[in-house]
């Protein structure tokens, strides 16, 4: 049971976690949320997508690894198999949200909390949050620039996904895969950039996009597709080893 | 001689008015330089009359067509989903009810899913061995989720909607997004050429409004079709008795209160009561025969329904609004260049929600074949006419299907309404044949029909009609009896993933109002 608590030096001076890449740790998705701010890097590994918030209805990108629920394509033996772990995987046992206390001045300070409920975290094993007198670890500074990428992307992502919708270029699509053994499968509820519509853009919004700096995570999904076909591929793989 | 039809006419301002105008003004452009000019003359004194409250499933399509975002569409006009209608003391005048929803049943065009229920009757209703859509209505679900693109349905869906705000909305649409020229003034004066069009609408104001097509959407005032041209009127209240009634609204008690998502219709002792939920409030009404009862009795059970849900002191100060009519249609709906649409072609019990419908329809065969030149529109004119007349004289059938198969004999007005001396000819032979066969494609042979076989089914099998055993085996009976049992717990399987999947109408409609549904 996930049991998020506010991070703090006094009660948790002697907190450590298990950095390593497992489905014992909750690795095992198929798919995470994904930002702009890290598109270029993720595409050359994973295909992005859109998919829609069920309690909303909101689009939000994501990054995919695999074909169906605990599948991830990319988690091995000896933990994530490629050079870029996207943010959402890495953030974990860590969270990252706005200060509920609307009465206090800085009420929109954001607030890392941190899941004692993860097989991550315990007191013996892992990377420590804090020094012996107190300070920030190394480990924990580059986990609240994590954090602070999220936060960012989450208000980026917003933003992004309303101008796309604004110019109609978000379409559903049925990505059909057949494997080496022939077996089939559709993947439903994914929606990509409508190639078409982006063509037909004429400049000025071209230039609307390009100026809110758009463009080219735009590009940059249209680009991940080619890592689908290496997800296909690593199915495959998966297959013939067993 | 040609004269182009360039100018449309619009006179009365309602749902009829503006989604004719609107539907028009899409389809032609009329917000271009070049498009149809279309102008909406509206009285700044009448109001419209606002019975329209209850939607079908063309509405979804006829909203596209506009160009209307579902979202705002729901957002503005107060609107909640609706799935179809349940029926309760019909049959026997105490709790038995049964569904006419608006999915038809599992494989319709390919099984006659009806004949292999027959066996089934006694152990599971007709309507809820053949779709899901009834236990999702008794559960008050909506028939789609917030992920589900504006439109698009998990199960097939129209509205209930605020009928005074719709109007507005499409009003402002009209003008704002789609080119309509609103006038408001009193017409005064018909106008008419030599050969009897009319050539122009005089107003209060002085203002001369020329046309090449004129639309009478004037209500029951029918001031073109009826007033200047005298069509007669073909009253159908031999048939159909109700010719009264009382309506209300009622407020939510308080804010989460389910929202049923079928119209509630309950049978009462001369007549009917529907019930329409919206987010924010009840329309309630009933609908009776003055031959049978008195305002004063009818106005009495109308409080008594009332008191069953709000209590008897919200029940005793709410204040009823009394409509008249007669039930029936004019018998030309559209002469020389003037089209009656609304009310001014003509009016029945709102049993079915007939009237948005045929609004609808009349619409958008208007819109399909615009004759482009005065010296074609009598041939349209005459297919127009043909079809719509055909359309009136099916909704009356099937309006009258529903008390034909009462088995209430406890007032007079039950009685009378199973009496064959007032059930059509057509509709008597009709249940002879039924007795030995289900209805199906076969006996409704036009591709536009406005009630299918489908809802000749649910109907009859909901009022319990005994269609009797196979008799001579048929040779399709074998494989069909197989593919209809796989049907029957297709079903069962999809009505579970249903009700679990799909939120309350009052969730959905709460998610709506906070999100909005994605276009795709």
């Amino acid at each position: 049971m996930a049991n998020y608590v506010m991070l703090n030096n006094v009660e948790h001076q002697n907190v450590k976690v298990i950095t390593e890449r497992s489905a014992r740790y909750g690795d095992d998705v198929h798919f995470v949320m994904t930002f702009p701010i890290e598109f270029r890097r993720v595409q050359s590994f994973y295909p992005i997508f859109f998919q829609k918030d069920a309690s909303t209805g909101k689009f939000y990108p994501i990054a995919l690894f695999g074909f169906e629920a605990e599948e991830n394509l990319f988690l091995k033996e000896n933990g994530w198999d490629s050079n870029y772990v996207p943010l959402m995987i890495r953030r974990h046992p860590f969270l990252i949200g706005l200060q509920n206390a609307p009465e206090e001045a800085d009420a929109n300070r954001s607030v890392v909390s941190i899941d004692m409920g993860s097989p991550r975290v315990n007191e013996t094993e892992g990377e420590a949050l804090f020094l012996p007198h107190g300070g920030t670890s190394e480990y924990l500074a580059s986990m609240i620039e994590v954090l602070e990428d999220i936060k960012v992307g989450h208000e980026m992502n917003a933003k992004f996904i309303d101008a796309l919708l604004e110019f109609d270029l978000i379409e559903s699509v049925s990505m059909e895969i057949e494997l080496n053994n022939g077996s089939k499968r559709q993947l439903l509820g994914l929606y990509t950039i409508n190639e078409e519509r982006l063509e037909q853009l004429d400049s000025e919004a071209l230039g609307k996009l390009h100026s809110r700096q758009f463009l080219l995570p735009v590009y940059m999904i249209l680009a991940s597709m080619s890592s689908f076909r290496t997800l296909i591929d690593k199915r495959n793989e998966q297959l013939a080893d067993l | 001689m040609t004269k182009p039809v360039n100018t449309v006419v619009i006179v009365g301002g309602g749902t009829a008015g503006w989604l004719t105008a609107g539907l028009l003004a899409a389809e032609y452009q009329a917000n271009r330089e070049s498009g149809l000019k279309v102008i909406l003359i509206e009285s700044p004194d009448i109001g419209p009359i606002g019975v329209g409250e209850g939607t079908w499933p063309t509405m979804r399509l006829s909203l596209e067509k506009l160009g209307i975002s579902e979202t705002d569409f729901i957002r503005e006009c107060g609107a909640s989903f609706k799935q179809g209608t349940r029926f309760a003391g019909w049959l026997h005048g105490q709790d038995e009810f049964y569904y006419h929803p608006f999915t038809p049943p599992l494989s319709f065009n390919q099984i006659n899913l009806a004949r292999y229920w027959q066996p089934l009757r006694d152990r599971v209703s007709f309507a809820d061995a053949v779709s899901p859509q009834s236990q999702a209505c008794e559960q008050n679900l909506a028939p789609k989720q917030i992920a589900t693109p504006e439109f698009a349905s998990n199960l097939n869906y129209g509205y209930h909607l605020d009928a005074g705000k719709f109007s507005k909305f499409l009003e402002t649409h009209c003008v704002e997004k789609l080119g309509v020229t609103h006038i408001l003034d009193n017409v005064v004066a018909v106008n008419a050429t030599e050969d009897g069009d009319i050539e122009s609408l005089g107003t209060q104001s002085g203002a001369t409004i020329q046309g090449d097509l004129f639309v009478d959407c004037t209500g029951f005032a029918a001031l073109l079709i009826g007033e200047h041209y005298g069509i007669p009127f073909c009253s159908k209240q031999n048939i159909l008795f109700n010719d009264r009634a009382l309506a209300v609204q009622v407020p939510r008690t308080t804010q989460d209160e389910p929202i049923a998502s079928a119209t509630l219709s309950t049978g009462q002792r001369a007549g009917w009561i529907w019930d329409i939920a919206l987010p924010s409030r009840r329309g309630v009404g009933y609908t009776y025969s003055s031959a049978h009862t008195s305002d004063e009795k009818a106005e009495a059970d109308l409080r008594n329904y009332l008191s069953g849900s709000v209590g008897a002191s919200l029940a005793e100060s709410c204040a009823p609004r009394q409509i008249k009519f007669d039930p029936g249609h004019r018998e030309t709906l559209w002469h020389r260049n003037c089209v009656a649409i609304g009310l001014s072609a003509g009016f029945v019990e709102p049993l079915e929600a007939s009237a948005l419908v045929m609004i609808e329809l009349s619409a958008k065969m208007l819109s399909e074949q615009l004759p482009a030149d005065r010296s074609v529109m009598d041939i349209v004119a005459r297919r127009f006419n043909d079809k719509f007349l055909y359309h009136w004289h099916r909704v009356i059938e099937f309006l009258k299907l529903h008390y034909a198969l009462s088995k209430r004999r406890d007032t007079d007005f039950w009685r009378d309404n199973c009496s064959p001396t007032s059930i059509p000819a057509d509709l008597l032979e009709s249940l002879e044949l039924w007795r030995y066969q289900c209805p199906w494609h076969q006996d409704l042979p036009h591709v536009d029909e406005l009630f299918s076989s489908a809802s000749y089914q649910y109907v009859l099998y909901g009022m319990n009609y005994k269609t009797e055993g196979p008799g001579i085996i048929r040779r399709s009976d074998k494989s069909n009896m197989v593919t209809a049992d796989g049907l029957f717990s297709d079903n069962n399987k999809r009505r579970k993933q249903l009700l679990n999947a799909l939120p309350t109408n009052r969730e959905l409609i709460g998610k709506v109002h906070e999100f909005g549904f994605q276009k795709v």
